[in-house]
């Protein structure tokens, strides 16, 4: 094959934006993209709320700068604000280019881009489309790909980095059509694989999809991560399935009600009350359940979403899919009755190292959106940030990328080395005595997860989640991928995915164990305030000997100096 | 609280298989597994791949209805698995407990439950199935459309469309001709041609009303019934016809002068005169070299439609369209109202 310029690895907003941004940066250029479904399915699809941009069209007072400040305090200090700068001050920017190549924002009265309040924003600059924000950002993003003609190579699974000689780069992945083992020669990669909070499997509101394969494949190619130990928790996840019912709900006047019908919210955060940041909420939460204050059955404890005195016609316009889903997943209409929710892992603010250009310390290979951490996330994502990181930072290190392609060249990827590959999957296939099936794995590491590194920590509980991994890693050699079949193989890709999320699983039960305060997503019962003299700073981890070893870096500050978290 | 059990069943499904490598041609084989109620097909599928059987084949994604990856045919008509109840399919079951789960169809069969979307795709690109804005790119990010909520309410529907291919997989036309544009795409163009800040629509149309566009539908509404996110996707499809006949003036192909000619019969008469209707759709000239020795046949078998004058209006047609503009009138008023 002919060697690429850019290979993005992955087909969401990041990817897409990449892509995009590159073909415009250098028409010249030869840019493939690489996805394990086809680009439409990615999980940018399920993003339903918005994206945060001060256009001031809804709050004509509010600025870059406030939008800036409720980052980084969201953050919880932890966000670099150089990092944070660029977010912001692109947002309106951005916005106003989906606008321009047809992406159908809300609109208000005046016809401008609607805006509506999110959590732990000080004014109302959550643009969105009804409750479809991501989805209608993505096709667009994909039909403009399609247009400006990007080369797609869908439905591929990527095994591993070539980092081959000196700078030479590229990539080695699965053809999930034939099953053959495939060489990537490119100047340039730029991974988008999206986030990693899968691996909380049951309670999770991610696609099966979202197993951090691209940090990991960086990860083992010596490629540091950065903060993985934080893990969002969405306060509102369906109580059945993990998935989630959009902060749209609550931004729109959605009520969070205990079992004695008390608004418990008022006693956490008795201002920001329903609309208060993400992690603060999903704690309150988990207190009154852990305090008795739940509603009880037989899928576990749950809260009480209630929109019903929203109206059936705003719940109609605004929230469709949140009717939709709470009717096929709970059997529950909004309208009538409160929707069963309890926090589900959501997002992870963690991930591959980079600069604020998208660079890692490997030269030609760079990182972007969910699967990156630049960070302007820090401790703790705010609602509507994750859609607007995914797209400025996708568009930034498209263009980097397209801009030093030139400085690198295509590793020579040896047909020895791909067989060697193909031989080292049929592994998998090898009938053994003893064998392990990868479901029940799977959902052991989600659970293990879930009950000793989950929304409270504490030490004694991480150990007991660290050896259970380690326990798991274990059996996973002897895992058994029963479909020896070539074509469209999908029990060796869960398998394969699997190994990816153990391996990320130890970063972040290590870095969880490791930093001893409370900041953001991250609390730890047994060190409850937040400790900055220790631990305002990064964390690292670095592949030796298939464990994590742990670094630090200093977090990039600016004008905001650090401050108690209240709201 | 009393510990609540759901209802358990053990039901059967028989699931296509197909593995290139092997088979000549799909066979069925059938899994029987306990269900409780209240799970989905999707999660029945994963059971049977974790527990049963792992080399059953199929695309999952987002579980949420709305990544569009796992249509597929379950008792016959394309749905998303994530959003299918099994209990609600029982009673649909031909046979009882056995549900019947196939891929979609109309698009080549890789494995099992698994078909190739590159076709969609391909048409995708063939019909520019994207905005093509009116913005200049260098001054794109500069400064917002101004947008209505009234036009935003146009493609508002339309854009639910997660390409999930159900209704490509029902569509009637596309089971006879694989190269027909399909309901799917042609959603996506009238959903394109709507919106204030494309200029594509010239283009877009002069593609569509080719062979294998816009003109091959036949009303027969399986998208629009089979739609997982109901969309009126046939509303959209009348758009691109209008679109074609009025405001692009593209009267110059056999679908518009047919359709036009409906358009003038049927208000006079209530029913079509359809002697004349090959001449006013192909031309005389078509018509004579096409259809005269059908004609003849027809003759000797006695038949021929009425000529013009002898087709009598329809039995109370007169009633009727009084009636039928009673009806408009007060739609009408009704949206007006609900506007105000």
């Amino acid at each position: 094959m002919k060697p690429f310029d850019i290979v993005v690895v992955g087909g969401g907003g990041s990817g897409l934006y990449a892509a995009m941004e590159a073909m415009k940066t250098n028409p010249s250029l030869n840019i493939a993209v690489l996805s394990k479904v086809y680009p439409n399915r990615s999980h940018t699809s399920a993003a339903q709320g918005g994206a945060n941009a001060a256009l001031a069209n809804k709050a004509k007072d509010d600025t870059v700068d406030m939008h800036i400040f409720d980052t980084i305090k969201g953050s919880d200090y932890l966000a670099d604000q150089d990092a944070v700068e660029v977010l912001c001050s692109e947002a309106p920017k951005i916005i106003r280019e989906l606008d321009n190549i047809g992406t159908p924002w809300s609109r208000m009265d005046d016809k401008t881009i609607a805006q509506r309040p999110f959590g732990g924003a000080g004014r109302p600059r959550c643009c969105y489309c009804a409750d479809k924000t991501g989805h209608t950002i993505l096709q667009s993003l994909y039909e403009q790909c399609l247009k400006k003609g990007v080369f797609f190579f869908n439905e591929y699974f990527v095994l591993n980095l070539a980092t081959g000689v000196s700078k030479s780069k590229g990539l080695i992945a699965m053809n999930m059509r034939t099953g053959k083992v495939e060489a990537f020669p490119a100047r340039t990669v730029i991974l988008a694989t999206g986030g990693y909070a899968k691996m909380y499997w049951n309670r999770s509101s991610n696609a099966a999809g979202n197993t951090g394969d691209g940090q990991a494949i960086a990860y083992r190619a010596g490629i540091p991560l950065k903060d993985m130990e934080f893990v969002q928790f969405h306060p509102t996840g369906l109580r059945k399935s993990g998935l989630l019912v959009t902060e749209g709900a609550r931004g729109e006047g959605g009520y969070l009600v205990n079992r004695n019908g008390d608004r418990f919210m008022s006693n956490y955060a008795p201002e920001k009350m329903e609309l208060g940041p993400r992690d603060l909420v999903a704690r309150s939460i988990e207190t009154e359940i852990l305090e008795g204050r739940g509603f009880e059955s037989p899928a576990g404890p749950y809260m009480h979403l209630d929109l019903t005195h929203l109206g059936a016609d705003l719940i109609k316009l605004r929230l469709p899919q949140i009717r939709e889903m709470s009717m096929y997943f709970e059997g529950v209409d909004p309208i009538d009755e409160p929707i069963p929710i309890r926090p589900t892992a959501h997002y992870s603010m963690g991930g591959i190292d980079t600069d604020i250009s998208g660079r890692t310390v490997m030269d030609g290979v760079y990182a972007a959106g969910e699967a990156g951490c630049v960070s302007v996330h820090g401790a703790n994502r705010l609602g509507g940030n994750s859609l607007l990181d995914i797209l400025v930072f996708g568009r930034i290190t498209g263009r980097t990328a397209a801009e030093e392609a030139g400085k690198f060249e295509p590793a020579e990827i040896s047909a020895v080395e791909l067989k060697a590959k193909e031989e080292e999957l049929r592994d998998y296939m090898k009938p053994s005595g003893h064998y392990e099936r990868y479901g029940a794995l799977r959902e052991e590491l989600g659970h293990t997860l879930g009950k000793n590194v989950g929304i409270f920590r504490e030490a004694s509980e991480i150990q007991k989640g660290i050896s259970g991994i380690s326990e798991l890693k274990e059996r996973f050699k002897h895992v058994r991928v029963f479909d020896t079949s070539d074509v469209f193989n999908t029990n060796l890709m869960q398998v394969l995915e699997l190994k990816n999320m153990l391996d990320l699983a130890e970063t972040v039960a290590a870095g969880a164990y490791a930093r001893e305060e409370s900041r953001g997503s991250h609390t730890r019962t047994d060190f409850p305030k937040r400790d900055d003299e220790k631990w305002h700073k990064h964390t690292t981890y670095t592949w030796v000997n298939g464990k994590p070893e742990i670094g630090e870096k200093p977090v990039t500050m600016g004008k905001h100096e650090l401050q108690e978290r209240t709201y | 609280m009393a510990e609540h059990k759901e209802e358990m069943r053990d039901i059967t499904f028989r699931i296509n298989r197909f593995n290139p490598q092997v088979d000549n041609k799909p066979y069925f084989d059938d899994y029987t597994i306990p269900v409780e109620k209240g799970i989905t097909v999707l999660r029945a599928l994963n059971y049977i791949k974790e527990h049963v059987d792992a080399t059953v084949s199929f695309r999952a994604f987002c579980q949420a209805g709305i990544c569009g990856s796992c249509g597929m045919r379950i008792n016959g008509i394309s749905k998303l698995a994530c959003t299918t109840q099994v209990w609600d399919e029982l009673e649909r079951c031909k046979v009882a407990n056995v549900i019947k789960v196939e891929p979609l169809r109309n698009m080549p069969l890789i494995k099992d439950l698994i078909v190739d979307m590159d076709p969609m795709v391909d048409k995708m690109k063939k019909y520019s199935s994207w905005v093509e804005s009116i913005m200049p790119e260098e001054k794109m990010g500069e400064k917002e459309f101004l947008v209505s909520e009234e036009e935003f309410l146009e493609y508002d529907k339309a854009t639910d469309c997660i390409l999930c291919a159900s209704c490509m997989s029902e569509c009637s036309i596309l089971r006879a001709n694989k190269e027909y544009v399909g309901p799917a795409i042609l959603l996506k163009s009238n959903r394109m041609n709507v919106d204030s800040r494309d200029g594509a629509n010239n283009m877009r149309i002069a593609e569509l009303v080719k062979d294998h566009g816009v003109w091959d539908c036949t009303h027969c509404y399986r998208c629009q019934e089979t739609c997982v996110k109901s969309i009126p996707i046939m509303d959209d499809i009348h758009g691109v016809r209008e679109d074609a006949l009025i405001s692009r003036g593209v009267k110059d192909t056999s679908g518009a002068r047919h359709a036009e000619a409906f358009m003038e019969d049927l208000p006079k008469k209530g029913k079509l005169i359809e002697a004349t209707l090959p001449i006013r759709t192909n031309g005389m000239g078509w018509t004579l070299k096409n259809l005269l020795p059908m004609a003849f046949k027809m003759i000797l078998k006695r038949r021929t439609p009425p000529p013009p004058p002898l087709v009598k209006p329809a039995k109370g047609i007169k009633k009727f369209r009084e009636e039928f503009k009673e009806m408009t009138d007060h739609v009408k008023q009704d949206q007006k109202d609900q506007k105000k």
